[in-house]
């Protein structure tokens, strides 16, 4: 029983994730034990506010997933976000709130269904590299400007008038078992889906598959010629990218009860890009934690209402990347590798006997 | 449109009207892209920028002629500045990149919005704008911008002038080698950092050139360079990463067809038919016209006719089995 | 009062500060605890709406300042709270969530586009806060907790389109930014036409990006109008007034209810590129009445890089005083109280000159101008000021908010008019 546990916890550990150690866990408990205390300590309205930045994370984790793991640089996440969070204002706009259930899985299962589509003819179509990311956000961008200007009546599906620059305002709250969650009901929600998500993710990329993800993205050739369909392999990563964008997407429609075209606009395709950078491309706790800080950051800012608030975080973002170029999480994780080195040492070890605090 | 009896001259007017829509939307998605796609198609840095770097030459450009400089003196003005611009932040912050392009992005994306805000705060939300030079093209009862239309051969002459650059200067033949192969470049004695200083200086100058040509024509605010942005990567997706043919293939692609719709149906369709034909050529030619020419070349190298290389397995393409360039 | 209930459940979940501010609503000297009366200023100074939203925060700083330095509402000072949402929507749903629970704002000024207001509406409606939208707008907002004190499309329209047909002649040609305000604002175009008497000759809707005009220039002069209808919006389609300079058509008069009064285009863009536009205003700087170059004045001793003060920012300004008025009379900073002295109407002395607020639909009369340029860009206001009373709300619709607190928007042609030109 306990060796089944032991097995069972032990695939969320592997090389292919940052933080396999026990102090890693102790300080992750702790750190989702004070992310369910927050709304307690802070109220309704923080809860709120911190459910955007959490449900960003999906956003965040869906790029990391493709472009860290895969090495394939997405520059349309966004777009997927945002089908899928006009889906669910489109369905329950018809429906009425008690479709918020069904709405949501519609939101995923649309952004799934382009994401796949888009996959398959680029990956299938043979188009690499920064290639990727240069027709993703085309096709964004083409996005952007048509729901721009889906401002007339024609441009209606059912009761739901897409609305153009104006957006689609007026979309229900999420709601579960009569209860429209906002606040903290929300916040919850987003977290919990959270917590599972990156769990299973951590799973997943420690897994077989996950290895196979990572040897495309070290050299797609020689894996190809090892026998590893990559085509299939990227399409799939895609595929699944575009299921956690529409995740991210459908609840930020619900968090806002509105959602508008500049979902698709190139200053937001730009910031999951921004988040996973900072956090570690290839660190799936680097890019929620990120995309949490620099978030809240620029609200911070915003809220002072400098004139400078938006010169500094372009400033902090190029010293971030200039400084550590692979990223916040991996950087720190390298510095406690020496430093428990150097204790280990200390203490008279061989050096070579001592395990990696942490994977790589 | 409601077309009265309309007599047999009006029409041939309204060619003129269509060729003269064409040679203006041709200009626009030519000099938006062609900065971006110097810098791209060389360097494999996608320049986040690309829009502020317009900015740099449209500001300085607008200084300059509003100043009293005649129009010519403050265009070459605006591109030289925004070229030494260029080299300046390419020395200062992109030199680190060169070994991973993908975080030049976060790194340009942070430099656009830091030169959006610091324009803002530095000139206001705007600045009077220059004089467009000549006047009107008149026929019949029709006119068009002398000034815009006269931008399309200007944008030849852009584009002439690159391939000249990089076929008939040593610059541009050390650029190429380079690009292809930075080592081998190296071990025969081409420094190649220069090169680098070089060509990302000239990508950034046909930029600024872009900014100070349309800078009379668009409204100066901090965001100017963001009018440029979605036919400049639509026109880079449809063209490839060849700067000469691939930018001007999808000008004359784009623009014949945005040209059409605006003006038989409504500016609204000309919209909506350039990223339907956007939508379709990612689909269609994955690297663009430059991919498909680089097909029809290794087709020909590997012995095919003309006829057979011509052949673009459009179909089996649309449904997925090879196509495109495979490397 | 489901207001109250949820605003008393916020602060006694929610920060220390609450309970001061709670005290501070009830209480009988009309404010007071650590906060005081506060009033939030969330308007664009970044971002594409910068150019238009900073004279907007500046003419509600400047009143605020204003009733500071002369003793404050009620004997207390009023705290402010303005951040830079930076043309952003989601930015700005964060900040009023931030200014109504934790600022506890008791009156909020926010937005530029109808774009921002639709997107912090639902907030606004269930914290029931006290909002005022000062941007001239489509009209047709019938919504309990927005006072929409800009002119309306009706207004704007109202006063230059009745101007052209005399001036000019009958036969328009319509051209409008494919968005909301602007299809409605067409329609408009449409009833107002033909109530005078106009004729209705084609319309085409641009993308809001566009800059191109090429084609739609060939199609005005295809057409061939007495007068362009314009409403364009943004910077991107000011490089319509450029094209038109320079492909001769300025002799063509444009009517507009956007250009100029919002973006100043006539300082910004080369003269004569808006040579024979007319603008129908409630208030611009160039009006040359005492009250106005007080306010002038007081707004560019006040602010150094200030670079125009425009119809937006006065009705900010105004709007401000009228706020401070109801507060006085209500005697408290209580929102559903102050909410109710509005409801009631009131006499506003404006710098665009006296103008009175509709209690029932929460809009206002307006001093309609005609606002002209000529080919040196000066600006001068042929005929008198006429008073525009906001009747399509009143009369036409019957929106009464005090005994029928709606929430949504009626709109020309779907809810009470039939389209004079539907072949066109």
């Amino acid at each position: 029983m306990i060796e089944r546990l032991k097995s069972a916890l032990g695939a969320l550990n592997g090389p292919n994730t940052y933080g396999n150690s026990r102090a890693f866990w102790v300080l992750f408990v702790v750190g989702v034990v004070g992310v369910f205390a927050y709304p307690m300590a802070t109220g309704s309205y923080r809860a709120g506010q911190a459910s955007l930045y959490l449900l960003y994370g999906f956003l965040a984790l869906s790029l990391c997933f493709i472009w860290g793991y895969c090495g394939v640089l997405s520059f349309g996440q966004v777009a997927f976000f945002g089908l899928a969070g006009y889906t669910f204002g489109v369905v329950t706009l018809n429906f009425g709130a008690g479709a918020t259930v069904p709405a949501a899985l519609a939101g995923v299962v649309i952004a799934t269904v382009v994401a796949a589509v888009l996959g398959y003819f680029m990956f299938y179509g043979g188009i690499r590299d920064v290639y990727v990311a240069i027709v993703t956000l085309a096709f964004t961008l083409v996005l952007y400007t048509f729901m721009a200007q889906t401002a007339g009546s024609e441009w209606a599906i059912g009761d739901a008038r897409l609305g153009g620059f104006n957006g689609m305002p007026g979309i229900p709250n999420i709601t579960v078992g009569g209860t429209a969650l906002s606040g903290e009901t929300f916040y919850y929600l987003v977290a919990v889906l959270l917590l599972v998500t990156y769990l299973g993710m951590r799973v997943l990329v420690n897994s077989r598959y996950g290895r196979v993800m990572v040897a495309v993205r070290e050299d797609e050739d020689r894996a190809e010629m090892l026998g590893y369909n990559t085509k299939f392999v990227k399409f799939a990563v895609f595929t699944f990218g575009g299921l956690l964008a529409g995740i991210s997407g459908m609840l930020y429609a619900s968090w806002g009860n509105f959602i508008d075209p500049s979902v698709f606009a190139l200053s937001f395709a730009a910031l999951p890009i921004v988040w996973v950078s900072i956090g570690g491309r290839e660190s799936l706790i680097g890019a929620i934690g990120a995309t949490f800080f620099i978030e809240r950051l620029s609200q911070e800012l915003a809220a002072t209402g400098s004139e400078w608030a938006l010169v500094v975080i372009g400033a902090l973002l190029l010293g971030v990347i200039l400084l550590m170029p692979k990223g916040f999480v991996p950087m720190i994780d390298s510095y406690a590798k020496v430093g428990l080195r150097w204790l280990k040492k200390k203490r008279g070890k061989s050096e070579k006997e001592v395990p990696a605090v942490d994977g790589d | 449109m409601v077309s009265t009896t309309a007599p047999a001259f009006v029409d041939i007017f309204s060619l003129v009207n269509l060729l003269l829509q064409f040679l203006d939307s041709f200009a626009f998605l030519v000099l938006a892209a062609v900065g971006l796609v110097v810098i791209f198609g060389m360097m494999g840095i996608i320049n986040l920028a690309h829009g502020e770097f317009i900015l740099v030459g449209a500001y300085a450009t607008t200084l300059v002629a509003v100043a009293g400089a005649p129009f010519v003196v403050a265009v070459i003005i605006g591109t030289l500045v925004t070229a030494v611009f260029g080299i300046l932040l390419e020395r200062s912050i992109l030199k680190y990149f060169y070994e991973r392009p993908l975080d030049s992005m976060v790194a340009t994306w942070a430099i656009s919005i830091m030169m959006i805000q610091g324009t803002r705060i530095y000139f206001g939300n705007s600045i009077t704008q220059a004089s467009t030079p000549f006047g009107s093209i008149s026929y019949g009862p029709y006119s068009y911008s002398a000034y815009r239309v006269s931008l399309a051969f200007v944008s030849l002459a852009v584009l002439a002038g690159i391939y000249l650059v990089f076929t008939r200067t040593e610059f541009g033949l050390k650029a190429r080698a380079t690009i292809q192969d930075a080592d081998t470049a190296r071990a025969m004695g081409v420094n190649t950092e220069r090169i680098y200083v070089l060509t990302f200086g000239f990508g950034s100058a046909l930029a600024g050139l872009t900014g100070a040509l349309y800078a009379p024509t668009l409204s100066m605010s901090p965001e100017f360079g963001q009018n440029f942005l979605i036919e400049a990567f639509v026109a880079v997706v449809v063209g490839g990463a060849s700067v000469v043919m691939g930018t001007s293939l999808a000008g004359i692609l784009l623009g014949a067809i945005s040209a059409f719709f605006s003006n038989v149906y409504s500016t609204f369709w000309g919209r909506i038919a350039l990223l339907a034909a956007a939508i379709i050529a990612i689909r269609l030619m994955p690297y663009g016209i430059t991919g498909v020419i680089e097909d029809f070349r290794d087709r020909r190298a590997a012995g095919m006719s003309v006829k057979e290389a011509l052949r673009i397995p459009a179909i089996g393409v649309f449904l997925g089995f090879g196509g495109g360039k495979n490397d | 009062m489901t207001g109250i209930d949820r605003r008393d459940f916020v602060k006694s979940t929610g920060a220390a500060a609450g309970a001061a501010g709670l005290a501070g609503c009830v209480g009988g000297n009309g404010g007071g605890g650590d906060d005081g009366p506060t009033v939030g200023i969330i308007e664009d100074r970044s971002g594409n709406f910068g150019l238009v939203g900073t004279p907007k925060w500046a003419s509600t700083r400047l009143a605020i300042e204003e009733i500071n330095e002369d003793g404050g509402i009620l004997g207390e000072q009023i705290g402010i709270f303005d951040p830079d949402p930076q043309s952003d929507n989601t930015r700005y749903q964060e900040l009023v969530e931030q200014a109504i629970q934790q600022e506890d704002v008791d009156a909020l000024w926010a937005g530029y586009s109808s774009a921002t207001r639709e997107a912090i509406r639902p907030i606004i409606n269930r914290e029931d806060q006290l909002y005022f939208y000062t941007t001239q707008y489509e009209g047709g907002v019938c919504d309990q907790s927005i006072f929409a004190v800009g002119a309306t499309a009706r207004q704007q329209l109202g006063i230059v389109i009745p101007y052209m047909i005399d001036e000019f002649g009958p036969d328009a040609y319509t051209i409008y930014a494919d968005y909301n305000f602007g299809q409605l604002s067409e329609e408009w175009t449409r009833i107002i036409l033909d109530e005078n008497g106009g004729n209705l000759l084609g319309e085409e809707a641009i993308p809001l990006s566009e800059t191109d005009f090429g084609s739609t220039i060939n199609r005005i002069q295809e057409e061939d109008p007495d007068f362009v209808v314009s409403m364009l919006v943004g910077a991107e389609h000011e490089a319509f007034y450029d094209q038109r300079l320079s492909a001769g058509i300025t002799d063509i008069p444009i009517a507009t209810s956007t250009n100029m009064a919002q973006g100043y285009g006539h300082r910004r863009l080369e003269a004569p590129s808006m040579e024979n536009v007319h603008c129908g205003v409630n208030y611009v700087e160039e009006v040359d009445t005492p009250a106005s170059n007080e306010y002038v004045d007081a707004m560019y001793d006040r602010f150094d890089d200030l670079e125009y003060v425009n119809q937006e920012g006065q009705n900010n300004y105004f709007s401000v005083y009228m706020w401070k008025e109801a507060v006085e009379e209500a005697g408290t900073f209580d929102e559903d109280a102050v909410k109710e002295v509005l409801q009631e109407g009131m006499e506003v002395d404006a710098p665009e000159g006296t103008i009175e607020l509709n209690g029932a639909t929460h809009h206002m009369t307006h001093n309609m101008r005609i606002m002209r340029c000529d080919e040196n860009h000066e600006i001068d206001f042929p005929g008198e000021p006429e008073i525009i009373e906001p009747t399509f709300l009143e009369e036409d619709i019957g929106c009464n908010l005090p005994e029928n607190p709606e929430e949504r928007q009626y709109e020309p042609l779907a809810d009470f008019y039939d389209d004079p030109f539907p072949d066109v």
